[in-house]
């Protein structure tokens, strides 16, 4: 029988000795006590250092909420806000002055706004992948930034739904995009790809903060319990009178598995339909096949360089080192570098099929894309999506946060690019020559920019000081003493002669 | 030791397990899997040619056009399996270890697979590509702006190299992990697990560029860009469906009982149900934007796939290849239960060779379906060849890899 | 309208005690204890951990959750309305041709109409729990105990409720230790007074 650890890491139960009995070896793997079980070939290292004990993590996790504010958290928060304040007088100007403060011209009516809109939306993507997709994928290292990341895909929702409420230009009329018919009985026009972003970005955004909530329900009891007064109330009120019941907590892991199970396909069709807003269209460079998958591919990239950014940031901000490791972040780095080929194959093919369709507008549009006017951000995207993470193939780019973290940033920005190079190249040169324009921002467009980093930043300093940061109750049971009942297995004895007697009888 | 470890099926472990029981016994049936499988594909193979060849113009068309359905289909399932198991060491994936030789025995068929295109690349060129006719091209600006790419050989090139990087990469990766079963050395899942992810990206390039050559071009017109993809999804699916009923006709032939349980088959149950949704998801995308921008260069496809008794197909392969096994596949206990599972896995083989027929034969019969003898008699025969090489694969060596440093996990893991 | 209160009130036993509380050291005990409890034939008893001990549902002997079918029955639902709607709409309601598109474009459809199920399901699956769950129940008799603050933080323990029918309190008290309890503790129906009378311990 295998050892379980006390609370406090004491060995409560021993390990009897493997027994030796003539030839047959019989031992039993258990989580708990064979470290080879959990790494047979140096590659499976425990997922929270320094083996914590639970209180441990209820520590690490409750501390920071309890302790003042740091000045440099009040720092962040100031900048932040400071940020915020440029999105809401920039935004009040649009308002007050209409479009023509932006730096559209006639045949480039999208720019800024929508590759705004493309790249926050793609931004919250890496979140619900870590919740939901690694979750179907029982990678428990996702525990230790499931709940920043999700906290991440809420606000990098709401700074996507700035963009397309204010981009139409006339706010006032912004109902005309919910189901229900205006004053003529008309109702919005059910086929537009732009009424499919509606539903799908307001309902990611509805999904997204169910599914944080339901995580957070037994951590803001864990807080409640830690707390008195006022605070206890307003945590108590918010835990729902969560009691940590097996019966609870049976109905509560279904409902988790099924949110996982619904945000998984959710995720991907939300990209998809962004994606769509372009690939509907007749406009050579929008309109491809591929642009489903390859946008989900490019957000899940943009969303884990973002995590990667934040959590760089967070976990030595609240001496988090040994939940969020550096294991962690190699992991991370694999999927940027899987999710950068990716995108790296669509660019490819894109300019493939452009070419093999032998149509004239296809092939001009790329040519024009990769050596006209916005090469510069052609390439841009190009060296900072597909070259510069060819890096993360190297374990000690993987293993540096520097590297990290650096990478991350460009990751970030060609992701940025990506959205714009794919709008504005081909919006800019349209099938009428005479039309021809180049896209130059206007000042609004780059302080609504970003001022939106402002609002995300703002929220997340918000989060950080008054939400649980990790999720405690599943990082304690990936622990290896949250073990209950370790599985033995069976041990494969080497082939001897005439030892069939070794041959397991009863079982069918 | 007393908790009910397993909720179903297996019942308890024994402490041990004897490598005999790893193998397969002496006098089990399925050594004769590469004579029966041989024997089918002389027997449709052999028939297919004297029927195909002695019959006319029009049966060989027929014979080249079926032929090439039936390789596909063989083939989507060894490359779904070169997939997983590529897969399984790039994630280090513990659970799989015990269904991970299975598919290896899979892939192995590869470079035997690799035969199957010799007489269609040989005989078979002239009769399926429009584009390798010189004066076709002549009389067409379009083919003659293609022919950089479109022309024979560049495109025996082309396939040569896709078959010789996926038989290197079969070999290459059952040859190591049957020598992990003698040595034990955990240096060879490390090497494995390193080689793996540029396998993956070798795999990529030449699967989308072999689905373009070998399908799309068969128009020579028409274009997708996730026409590759939609190749990779369908293939992948069938392999899933291959391995459920592989390892359930392993239990049953009393193979590999202790070791698989009723979780692993929840597993491949539930990556099964992941590559139904997938393709849909690929199929739809794909369906939407051309429908939707409705340009006529990408709307011929759709256009003669509605044609007759195809629009048919193409109802019941959205029904039939989605719909239907979503709903089926999405309970629990369905991926559970050997029967249903089974059944479905069946069903999603039919329907993915339906899916290839939709995808070649309206080239050949644009006036509705008309399946035939050939139709029946190449598949049997592909079907053979893989049968055999699998068969041959299977016997070799043992059922799992005995060695593996993760069997442990994969024998205990359950799902939550 | 009972079954709503009946939602919103939780069920608890009647009379002075709520029932035995038992305090055990790591989830091993309790999964132990979980399974002796259950062959002694207890049915109103619950275990509470920090987080979901694997297997400790099997260990108390409890059936499937049935939340599944909810979410699915309300992703049905939303899936038909989306679907519904847009249709009738296009259709019936305001019928209007759009860049030569028929009416009823079913394939312009599937979109809003999968998000609409994702959104049903999703709706089913947490607000199912949660009335499932009987949450919120803002206040508890279990939170009379001092020592049951920890249930959120490292400790590990086994309620039984007074309406068993097997309930005795010295002999279910007796089971408890038995079964490795570091501290069993009775716990009172009434809410805990100001300072004085916080949690009886036995």
């Amino acid at each position: 029988m295998a050892t379980s650890k006390g609370m406090n890491g004491t060995h409560t139960e021993s390990t009897p000795p493997a027994g030796l009995r003539g030839q047959t070896v019989e031992t039993s793997h258990g989580l708990a006590d064979d470290p080879d079980f959990l790494d047979p070939v140096g590659h499976r290292p425990p997922l929270i250092l320094g083996a914590p004990s639970f209180h441990d993590v209820t520590e690490a996790v409750a501390r920071p909420l309890e302790r003042p504010p740091t000045r440099a958290w009040w720092a962040c928060l100031l900048a932040s806000l400071a940020l915020l304040g440029l999105l809401g007088v920039s935004i009040g100007w649009l308002f007050w002055e209409g479009i023509g403060v932006w730096g559209l011209n006639n045949p480039v009516g999208w720019a800024f706004d929508i590759t705004n809109f493309v790249f926050w939306v793609g931004i919250g993507h890496a979140g619900t992948l870590i919740s939901a997709i690694l979750f179907l994928f029982r990678q428990k290292w996702r525990t230790s930034i499931n709940r920043a990341a999700e906290a991440m895909t809420l606000f990098a929702v709401m700074c996507a739904l700035i963009f397309p409420g204010i981009h139409v230009g006339r706010p006032w009329v912004a109902y005309w995009m919910f189901p229900i018919p205006n004053q003529m009985g008309m109702w919005p026009q059910f086929r537009s790809p732009l009424m499919w972003d509606v539903f799908a970005v307001s309902i990611y955004g509805s999904v997204s903060l169910l599914f944080w909530y339901v995580g957070l329900v037994p951590d803001l009891a864990t807080i409640r319990d830690r707390s008195k007064g006022l605070r206890r109330m307003i945590f108590g009120a918010f835990a729902l009178g969560w009691r940590s019941s097996m019966r609870h907590w049976q109905h509560y892991e279904k409902a988790y598995l099924i949110l996982a199970g619904l945000a998984t396909p959710l995720v991907l069709s939300v990209h998809s339909i962004v994606s769509m807003d372009f690939a509907t269209s007749q406009l050579p460079g929008w309109h491809t096949t591929i642009f489903p998958p390859y946008f989900v591919a490019g957000a899940i990239f943009s969303g884990f360089a973002m995590v990667v950014t934040l959590m760089v940031i967070m976990r030595k901000a609240f001496g988090l080192e040994h939940i969020i490791t550096m294991k962690h972040f190699d992991y991370m780095a694999k999927i940027m570098l899987l999710t950068g080929m990716m995108v790296g194959y669509a660019y490819g093919l894109e300019f493939f099929i452009a070419w093999f369709s032998g149509s004239a507008y296809e092939v001009f549009t790329f040519k024009n894309r990769a050596f006209g006017p916005y090469a510069w951000a052609y390439w841009t995207m190009v060296s900072c999506n597909v070259f510069l993470p060819q890096l993360f193939w190297f374990k000690k780019v993987r293993s540096s946060l520097v590297w990290l973290f650096i990478l991350s940033i460009f990751v970030n920005v060609g992701m940025w690019f990506e959205r714009f190079v794919i709008i504005v190249t081909s919006l800019h040169r349209d099938f009428l020559p005479s039309s021809w324009f180049y896209f130059r921002p206007s000042l609004f467009d780059v302080t609504t920019m970003i001022g939106a980093f402002g609002l995300f930043f703002t929220m997340f300093c918000l989060f950080v000081r008054f939400v649980p940061i990790v999720a405690a109750a599943e990082v304690k049971s990936v622990l290896p003493q949250a073990a209950a009942h370790p599985n033995e297995a069976p041990e494969i004895e080497p082939a001897l002669p005439g030892r069939t007697d070794l041959l397991p009888g009863g079982a069918r | 030791m007393s908790a009910p470890h397993h909720s179903g099926g297996t019942g308890p472990r024994p402490a041990s397990l004897h490598t005999d029981a790893l193998h397969l016994p002496p006098g089990h049936s399925w050594h004769r899997l590469p004579t029966v499988g041989l024997t089918l594909a002389a027997v449709g193979l052999g028939g297919s040619l004297a029927f195909g060849l002695l019959g006319g113009t029009e049966a060989r068309h027929q014979l080249w056009h079926s032929w090439l359905v039936g390789s596909l289909f063989v083939l989507g399932i060894s490359l779904g399996a070169l997939f997983f198991v590529l897969v399984q060491h790039a994630t280090q994936a513990g659970w799989s270890i015990v269904v991970r030789r299975l598919a290896e025995n899979v892939m192995g068929a590869l470079p035997y697979l690799a035969l199957l295109f010799v007489p269609l690349a040989v005989l078979g060129l002239g009769d399926l590509f429009h584009w390798s006719h010189p004066e076709a091209v002549q009389s067409d600006p379009l083919l003659q702006h293609k022919a950089a790419y479109l022309n024979v050989p560049f495109f025996l090139i082309r396939t040569f190299a896709s078959f010789a990087i996926w038989s290197v990469l079969a070999v290459w990766f059952s040859r190591q992990s049957r020598l992990q079963d003698e040595t034990g050395d955990h240096e060879i899942t490390r090497r494995m697990r390193r080689r793996s992810a540029p396998a993956l990206i070798l795999f990529a390039l030449t699967v989308t560029f072999f689905a373009f050559d070998w399908l799309m071009s068969l128009d020579p017109h028409w274009y997708s860009t996730i026409f590759g993809l939609y190749f990779f999804a369908g293939s992948v699916m069938s392999f899933f469906a291959v391995l459920a009923l592989v390892a359930l006709a392993a239990k049953r032939q009393g193979l590999l009982t202790l070791v698989l349980s009723d979780e692993h088959q929840h597993d491949v149950g539930k990556l099964l149900f992941a590559f139904v949704a997938f393709w849909a998801y690929m199929a739809f995308s794909q369906y939407l934007l051309i429908w939707y921008a409705n340009l006529p260069e990408e709307t011929s496809f759709f256009a003669k796939r509605m044609v007759g008794t195809w629009s048919i197909a193409g109802t019941v392969l959205a029904l039939g290849h989605f719909i239907v096994p979503f709903f089926f596949l999405l309970p629990r206990t369905i991926k559970r239960n050997a029967t249903a599972l089974r059944l479905a896995a069946l069903w999603l083989l039919a329907m993915h060779l339906l899916d290839l027929h939709w995808l070649v034969m309206p080239n050949l019969h644009p006036a509705g379906m008309a399946p035939g003898l050939l139709d029946a008699l190449t598949l049997i025969g592909c079907c053979g060849v893989f049968l055999a090489a699998f068969g041959g694969a299977l016997k070799r060596r043992a059922l799992v890899p005995l060695r593996d440093p993760r069997l442990p996990e994969s024998l205990t893991f359950e799902n939550v | 309208m009972s079954f709503l209160t009946g939602l919103l009130r939780p069920s608890l036993p009647p009379g002075e005690h709520f029932g035995l509380l038992a305090e055990f050291t790591s989830p091993a005990e309790l999964y132990h204890a979980c399974e002796g409890v259950r062959d002694a034939g207890y049915t109103r008893w619950d275990a509470h951990a920090p987080f979901p001990v694997h297997g400790l549902e099997r260990a108390m002997g409890l059936r499937a959750s049935r939340l599944p079918w909810v979410s699915l029955l309300l992703a049905l639902g939303g899936g038909i309305t989306g679907m519904g709607l847009q249709g009738w709409v296009s259709t019936l309601a305001y019928p209007l041709v759009i860049s030569g598109k028929p009416f009823f474009s079913w394939p312009a459809f599937v979109p809003v109409t999968f998000e609409l199920a994702v959104l049903g399901g999703a709706l089913g699956a947490v607000f199912g729990m949660f009335a499932m769950n009987q949450l919120p129940t803002l206040h508890h008799p279990l939170f009379n105990s001092q020592a049951f603050e920890r249930a959120s933080d490292d400790g590990f323990f086994l309620s039984i409720e007074s309406w068993d029918p097997q309930f005795n309190p010295d002999r279910t008290a007796d089971l408890l230790r038995r079964l490795g309890a570091k501290e069993v503790e009775l716990i009172a129906s009434a809410p805990r007074q100001a300072p004085a009378l916080g949690g009886a311990t036995e």
